[in-house]
């Protein structure tokens, strides 16, 4: 399956190395879109459908949370699974998301292999 | 079933049924087994430092002692017998802290470093490991299952892809 994706991170090495890490993970993109923050997200996900989205929660302008809240306020766009990667795991953010619709929650700094095993078991194992 | 000694700075590539790698005595060294599940091509790499630099010469006579000279050469050789990156299944043991308790050299942290840089380079992830700590390891992989098995302490027990986090311990 080709993938379509929503790579959402105030920082643009950031966005390259969650997508080379999808990619190595074995999952074909055929599209990833790139935003700055969660109101370029909205933006962008008035015209592009996705697969998933991968979001930061501390960004400058829409924040993560509040991305996140846009979402689950959507009927179609609170389908997409959102993975949270961020700096921030403390358990009432963990659960806050959880309860806005976040699949899956990597913490900062993370190794290429732990967000592997958290899109494997979000959006299943690309290589069966 | 023959089993193929991998020695220290020593590397083997073996295929199918009937065959494992083996190396023994993983202290700060890094034993790198990959392995692709389609083909049963597998390879074993048992390399003691992370760079070549400081001996170029020695790098050259045997790529296998190092991390930055092995690697690339473990993996051209199971590429060259059939091995597809994208079905790799990739799992490393060793970069424990020997002989040097008081961690003046950090042979096997380093060892490790390397490790992740090198596999990152080429575009691969790691499916399982058993690093660090302060005991010796024994790797084997059996080419007819893929199945690594791995002895520490005593105990032996397979090193499953998947069920290791990796980060070291």
């Amino acid at each position: 399956m080709a993938y379509r994706v929503l790579i959402v991170d105030d920082s643009p090495a950031m966005r390259s190395f969650v997508r080379r890490v999808m990619e190595l993970s074995g999952f074909d993109l055929s599209d990833c879109f790139e935003a700055g923050d969660g109101a370029e997200a909205m933006k962008l996900l008035a015209s592009e459908w996705v697969d998933a989205i991968l979001t930061d929660i501390n960004m400058p302008g829409m924040d993560g949370e509040e991305f996140l809240r846009c979402l689950s306020a959507d009927d179609l766009l609170r389908s997409i699974p959102a993975i949270v990667i961020s700096t921030d795991a403390t358990r009432n953010r963990m659960d806050r998301l959880t309860t806005l619709g976040a699949r899956g929650y990597v913490t900062k700094p993370f190794l290429p292999e732990d967000l592997r095993e958290v899109l494997e078991r979000t959006l299943g194992d690309p290589n069966v | 079933m023959d089993q193929i000694i991998v020695g220290m700075a020593d590397c083997r590539i073996a295929e199918g049924a009937g065959q494992v790698l083996a190396t023994f005595a993983l202290g700060s060294c890094i034993g790198l087994a990959i392995y692709d599940p389609q083909t049963k091509v597998g390879g074993l790499l048992h390399y003691m430092l992370p760079d070549s630099t400081i001996d170029p010469a020695r790098g050259k006579a045997n790529p296998y002692m190092f991390a930055d000279t092995g690697i690339p050469l473990l993996l051209e050789q199971v590429f060259g017998r059939g091995a597809v990156k994208r079905r790799l299944v990739v799992r490393a043991a060793g970069g424990a802290q020997m002989m040097d308790r008081q961690n003046v050299f950090e042979i096997g942290k380093r060892n490790y470093l390397a490790l992740r840089k090198i596999l990152w380079k080429s575009g691969i992830l790691l499916h399982a490991e058993a690093v660090g700590g302060v005991r010796s390891r024994t790797v084997r992989l059996d080419t007819a299952t893929g199945k690594m098995w791995l002895l520490e302490g005593g105990e032996q027990r397979e090193l499953v892809a998947g069920a290791s986090r990796p980060g070291g311990n």
